[in-house]
């Protein structure tokens, strides 16, 4: 069962690397690159925790081999934004209490960079649908709908 | 003859609530969460250390069986394998797991001759990576030999033989069994025109965050220590019980924290993971990691929640007033019994719920079955008591054709009557519940509502309200745990949490908390605490975690304790510190101590503003000009800037000793009304909601937005509990959802997308500022709220519940049965 | 809660893939993995090899061809959705998709790969069932077509042999003034259904034509029952027909219980959604 060589582009930066092809998606990020933002909740594709974009489209990252990503690009939640210079979708988590633990945060806001790239004022039921695959055990939602409401203004230019 | 319910001792509050504070009451964004956002917060599975191995668990397939034989060798001689082992060498290596009850029930972290429970596991593996370890985990041969299985807690109570669990305690499974009548039970009973009797069921769910347990273990063959980074709490209580079962010194142990990913009470204590993990660490020479994945914890984590069946009677007058409350509680607590029954002591301390009832009795039968063990879930057993009162006193109503909201009004205990002692000892230190339940019912526009209601039914359609005035007690003491014991031994009765406060020589502070973050918002209240204190901007004060080398006695978040217990440890702190502040500023401004205050980073002499000196200055004059201080000998004025304080449980009384009550153990208590309109389908079983509406009253608040975030992820998890979820196990002991395929976790679909959420603050008089606990109210109050709203919308079948979860299946089984009864009629 | 080990081997071609399907009894397809991974990750299944479509770019259009739509295999479950071509000439498939998963996994799931996973609960089944869906199967040997009433055989069983792989699925347009209809009842959103019931249906006049009508959810694969469609052919299209065809679908179905429904639920949701599907398809005869 030998190892495939892969390069994935990974938050603008190359990586080529050799991998077991059983090696998911998920393990490669986190533990390969030890970009830990990603994270894993159920390894069975309903908790979304572990929600990454491949190609620009969210993926689970927990059920993709990294070896069907050879040749993609990948963005983390390392690649959104840094605390001295957060992407508006951070920054609305921030203001409107998007998260509590903060374990679902990674999937909820790559989902939603998702979402606003093709409906930049996304409507509460088009949030709503977007967020449904994405479990929260702390927020009850709601502020995490408001979350993107607020990131979707701010992307707009609005204070 | 009154009864003997104890006293209330005096007020150690310092902080009285006031108008005009600072920080405190400010909804400021989180400290905590700049890091996390970018994705640089460290979790359990983020700690990466050089050459670390990983651990994975062979899970029992039986849920009750002898082991026979097990066949690790192809395992061993698998490439990447560094270490297997059984329950037989586990147990020469490691001792039983921490335990609070008594006489303790031995578990142990690889089971040792017999399984208990499908996912127990029965060897470990210790590989290169977690993918070798699971590979080693499918090649090890286990041969049992089974043994009766026990899934039904009733039927539990009359096992004999072989399906007995731990024939070491008797030939029974029934483990614990206890009668209490707080008060003249029987006389009320027989001054009742009334006694509404049922039969109610609280299922198995658990808090099931979405991280699960895990840990990392360092083994130092030098210094003959472990360093365990863990999601755990009460590391700083207890972390050294893990020390006694991995046989080593307790100072040899230190564990630190990471973040932890939620807990809801999964992650209060964590011991076969840490143990698991040093276990192997030590036995390979390398760092080691034993994360559960997600079946590891919904089958083998300890952290499923209360598992009840209740038979309850409640005494009235036919003018609604309620008079006393019998129950007999059968509970089940899967295979082990780590806890006791610190979940019906819970439960005790708000069995009344809001109500002036006067007397109670209590009957608790602990069973053992084959089922994973019951850990804390949010509401630690005490949600359970309100689904219980909640819904007799709806029945009640019904049964003497009162309001079911004007019947709670009446029982009310007073706002002028707090404290408050109840009839089982503990103490409820303030409230005003009507003026909660009134602020609900205009939140939600009941009346409006009231209106739709009837206007929808005509239109054929199935909707109803659900109103539910529930407790939230707040602030355990330790006397929970034992209080129960009745061989006479005085238990533990400290419980206190702790803080450090450090102001280095440029004015910035620092607070070491001893408790760590588990979702909550640790850093944010005690930042702003601090701030208040101080009277310094938050962006010049740091927060960190100390690990158990350095941490000071704290018992940890849980039981909603954690904003009150830090706030008083902050205070105690930061009274230190001051009066030094102000000794060294009275001898820098030439001025009397008694004259100054804190106020934007200065200390100023009251009424002359001009008058001040920078915390700044005055830091740097404390650190390194000793020789100038007033007296160069005042013990009060050694070099630096920082203090400890341990702050005790703000007010804890002792059991009395003939257990005529339980003293004062959960005393700062919150509440919560719910109330929701939620429209059902009858032939399909599905609902939803129309409209949701809560008011909390936690005392004081210190961060409205932090607090009103724990009533809204509360309230999902309540709707979880009471309309979705369950750990179930069939008859053979078979676990039937053990993924999130089908332990449903409400998603954003299944949740009101427009929660209205209020605010009373009725302060606690024994608190610093009043403040009370406030993250359990959310999940404490829902299910019987939902399970009103339910049965009101169904009311023209006339049906009872008495059951949860309210699935589908459920809840179109209910209609389907009154329909069948309505037919035979 | 890791994949056992695999050999890999990524097709370039249709013809690569089958080539390797006949080289191997034991390999596997890897399309979206939205449910292959998911099982292998709990270790369910543990296949020796596993040959990699995600690079047949070509298994992924959707097209107008003979009367209907020809969806390739490797066409995401998420090109399906959005499709206007879909949402013309099956609108049905288009409404099933409000129930199908979340959106990340039908970035990635595959339209074939979901009908040939063949979960009894899952939704397409029987919406090709309804909608008279052919699949065009691939081997070494050449290719064939199955009628979707041939094709789903049992819990993950299709008449899809080891080296056939599915290449196409044609569904036939939606005859003018055919109404349609989607229910189901499921856990959560997004959720397997417990039951679904999916149906077509067609007047003269104020009576039903034909009718089709098929179930999730309530057996060991998608399927019809001729006693309730007979309730329905020649009957007039009201509330008293529909109600008969849910009565005779509570008959016709021989459910399971598990934790989520029990039998007696099944064939309540059974008989109701028939009822409801039906009204709602009559109201989109036009
Ligand atoms: C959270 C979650 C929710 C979901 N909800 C739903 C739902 O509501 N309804 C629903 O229907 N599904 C649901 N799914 C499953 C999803 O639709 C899967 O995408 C689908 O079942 C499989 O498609 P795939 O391309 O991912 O196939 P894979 O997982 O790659 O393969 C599935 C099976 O089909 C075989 N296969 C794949 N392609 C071909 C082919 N071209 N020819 C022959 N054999 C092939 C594979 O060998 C494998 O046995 C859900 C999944 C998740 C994770
Ligand atoms: S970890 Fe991937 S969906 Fe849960
Ligand atoms: S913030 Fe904790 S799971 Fe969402």
């Amino acid at each position: 069962m030998s190892n495939e060589k892969i390069t994935i582009t990974v938050n603008g930066k190359r990586y080529d690397k050799e991998v077991e092809p059983r090696r998911l998606l998920s393990d490669f990020i986190r533990d390969d690159l030890r970009l830990t933002g990603t994270h894993v909740g159920c390894e069975h594709g309903v908790c979304g925790s572990c929600t990454v974009l491949m190609n620009g489209k969210s993926v689970r990252s927990c059920l993709t081999f990294a070896v069907m990503a050879d040749g993609a690009e990948i963005m983390t939640i390392e690649g959104l934004g840094t605390a001295e210079n957060m992407h508006p979708l951070q920054k609305g988590f921030w203001e409107k209490h998007g998260l509590q633990c903060g374990f679902c945060t990674p999937g909820m806001l790559m989902t939603a960079v998702e979402l606003l790239k093709e409906k930049p004022r996304p409507s509460v039921d088009e949030i709503r649908e977007a967020l449904s695959g994405n479990l929260c055990r702390c927020t009850g939602y709601q502020t995490i709908v408001e979350s993107i409401q607020r990131g979707a203004e701010i992307m707009q230019g609005g204070k | 003859m009154a009864q003997n319910r104890g006293h209330i001792p005096k007020s150690r509050q310092r902080e009285k609530p006031r108008e005009g504070l600072k920080y405190i009451g400010k909804s400021m964004k989180r400290v905590e969460d700049p890091r996390i956002l970018t994705g640089r917060g460290i979790y359990a599975d983020d700690i990466n250390l050089p050459d670390m191995a990983h651990v994975a668990i062979v899970r029992s397939s039986h849920a009750h069986a002898r082991i026979k034989r097990i066949d690790t060798s192809k395992a061993e001689k698998l490439p990447g394998v560094l270490a297997v082992l059984t329950g037989a060498q586990a147990a020469e290596l490691t001792g039983p797991l921490p335990t609070w009850s008594s006489p303790p029930v031995f578990q142990r972290v690889i089971a040792h001759e017999k399984v208990r429970h499908v996912g127990e596991a029965v060897a470990a593996v210790c590989a290169e990576s977690r993918y070798i370890a699971e590979d080693a985990c499918d090649l090890i041969e286990v041969e049992y030999e089974p043994l009766p299985i026990v899934v039904d807690p009733e039927e539990a109570l009359k096992s004999r033989g072989d399906a007995v669990l731990h024939p070491d305690h008797g030939d029974t499974n029934l483990i614990l069994e206890s009668k209490f009548d707080f008060g003249p039970v029987a006389e009320d009973f027989a001054r009742a025109d009334h006694v509404v009797k049922r039969r109610l069921r609280w299922p198995r769910s658990g808090g099931t965050p979405m991280e699960t347990n895990g840990a990392t273990a360092v083994w130092d063959p030098g210094s003959q220590r472990f360093t365990i980074h863990a999601n755990t709490s009460m590391y700083n209580f207890v972390g050294w019980m893990i020390a006694d079962t991995l046989k080593v010194p307790h100072h040899k142990l230190n564990i630190v924290p990471t973040l932890a990913g939620g807990s809801f009470g999964a992650k209060l204590f964590l011991y076969k993971q840490p143990v698991m993990a040093a276990m192997f660490a030590k036995l390979v020479g390398r760092p080691v990691k034993y994360l559960e994945d997600r079946l590891d914890a919904s089958l083998n984590n300890d952290a499923h929640a209360s598992d009840r069946v209740y038979y309850v009677e409640l005494a009235c007058k036919k003018d609604g007033t309620l008079l006393s409350f019998k129950q007999r509680i059968i509970d089940d607590y899967g295979a082990y019994f780590q806890y006791g029954v610190g979940q019906h002591g819970n439960a005790l301390a708000q069995v009344v719920g809001a109500y002036a009832i006067n007397s109670v009795g209590v009957h608790v039968q602990a069973v053992l079955t084959n089922k994973n063990q019951q850990g804390a879930y949010r509401g630690f057993g005490s949600e359970v008591a309100n689904f219980v009162i909640e819904r007799l006193v709806d029945a009640a109503a019904d049964e003497l054709k009162l309001d079911r909201i004007e019947i709670r009004r009446k029982n009310f205990i007073k706002k002028d009557q707090f404290p408050f002692l109840i009839p089982t000892g503990n103490m409820y230190d303030s409230g005003d519940y009507e003026k909660v339940l009134d602020e609900t019912l205009k939140l939600l526009d009941y009346k409006g509502w009231k209106k739709k209601v009837e206007e929808m039914r005509k239109a054929g359609r199935y909707v109803g309200i659900g109103i539910a005035s529930t407790q939230e007690r707040s602030v355990f003491s330790s006397t929970e745990f034992w209080m129960w014991n009745l061989d006479g031994k005085i238990g533990w009765t400290s419980s206190p949490d702790s803080m450090s406060l450090k102001i280095d020589p440029r004015g910035r502070i620092y607070g070491t908390l001893h408790s760590p973050f588990w979702g909550n918002s640790p850093e944010t209240v005690a930042t702003q605490v601090i701030a208040e204190q101080f009277q310094v901007d938050p962006s010049n004060i740091e927060i960190t975690y100390s690990d158990s080398d350095k941490g000071l006695h704290s018992t940890g978040p849980g039981g909603s304790r954690f904003t009150v217990m830090v706030t008083g440890a902050i205070v105690g702190a930061a009274a230190i510190l001051k009066k030094k502040i102000f000794k060294i500023a009275a001898h820098m401004m030439e001025a009397n101590a008694d004259d100054l205050e804190l106020r934007d980073g200065n200390v100023v002499v009251k009424g002359a503003p001009g008058k001040k000196v920078s915390l700044q200055d005055l830091a740097f004059h404390a650190y390194y000009m000793r020789l100038s201080m007033p007296d160069p000998e005042d013990p009060e004025l050694t070099s630096g800037l920082d203090a400890t304080y341990v702050y005790d449980h703000p007010v804890t009384t002792l059991p009395d000793p003939k257990r005529e009550h339980m003293g004062i153990f959960y005393p700062i208590m919150g509440h919560m009304c719910h109330s929701m309109v939620v429209e059902v389908d009858p032939e399909t079983g599905q609902f939803k909601f129309l409209d949701y509406a809560c008011v909390h009253d936690s005392g004081v608040m210190i961060n409205p937005m932090t607090l009103e975030g724990h009533m809204r992820g509360g309230v999902v998890n309540g709707i979880g509990s009471a309309a979705s979820e369950q750990y179930f196990y069939d008859k053979n002991g078979q676990p039937t959802n053990n993924l999130f395929t089908d332990y449903i976790i409400p998603s954003i679909s299944e949740s009101p997308a427009d929660m209205k959420c209020g605010h009373v603050e009725t302060p606690s008089p024994f608190t610093e500022y009043g403040i009370k606990g406030g993250g359990e109210g959310g999940r404490m109050g829902t299910p019987p709220a939902l399970a009103q709203a339910i049965e009101d919308a169904l009311s023209p079948f006339g049906i009872k519940i008495t059951e949860l979860p309210l699935t589908q299946n459920v809840i179109r089984r209910l209609v389907r049965e009154a329909q069948a009864k309505k037919a035979a009629d | 809660m890791k994949p056992a080990p695999f050999r890999y081997v990524r097709a370039r071609s249709v013809d690569d893939a089958v080539a390797a399907l006949a080289r191997d009894p034991e390999a596997k397809l890897l399309a979206g993995g939205q449910s292959l991974i998911a099982m292998m990750n709990v270790r369910a299944v543990k296949p020796e090899t596993l040959v990699d479509i995600n690079a047949l770019s070509a298994l992924d259009y959707i097209k107008v061809k003979d009367g209907g739509i020809a969806i390739g295999a490797m066409t995401r479950h998420e090109t399906v959705k959005s499709s206007p071509l879909v949402a013309e000439h099956c609108p049905l498939l288009a409404e099933a998709y409000h129930w199908i998963a979340h959106r990340a996994v039908r970035n990635r799931g595959t339209y074939g790969g979901n009908l040939c996973h063949a979960d009894p609960a899952s939704e397409n089944p029987a919406v090709a069932l309804v909608t008279g869906a052919t699949m065009v199967l691939k081997s070494a040997k050449g290719e064939r077509t199955v009628a979707a009433d041939d094709f789903f055989k049992g819990v993950y069983q299709t008449a899809a042999r080891h080296d056939e792989l599915l290449i196409e699925v044609r569904i036939p347009s939606r005859p003018k003034g055919q109404g349609w209809g989607f229910m189901e009842v499921s856990p959560r959103k997004g959720d397997f259904a417990m039951t679904a019931v999916v149906c077509t249906l067609e007047l003269a006049g104020a009576t039903v034509k034909t009718a089709r009508v098929a179930y999730a959810g309530i057996a060991d694969r998608a399927m019809r029952f001729a006693p309730v469609e007979a309730a329905l052919t020649g009957k007039p299209a009201n509330e008293a027909t529909f109600a008969a065809a849910g009565a005779a679908a509570r008959k016709a179905i021989n459910p399971s219980s598990d934790f989520h429904a029990d039998e007696a639920m099944r064939r309540d949701l059974a008989e109701t959604l028939t009822r409801r599907v039906l009204a709602a398809a009559k109201a989109r005869c036009t």
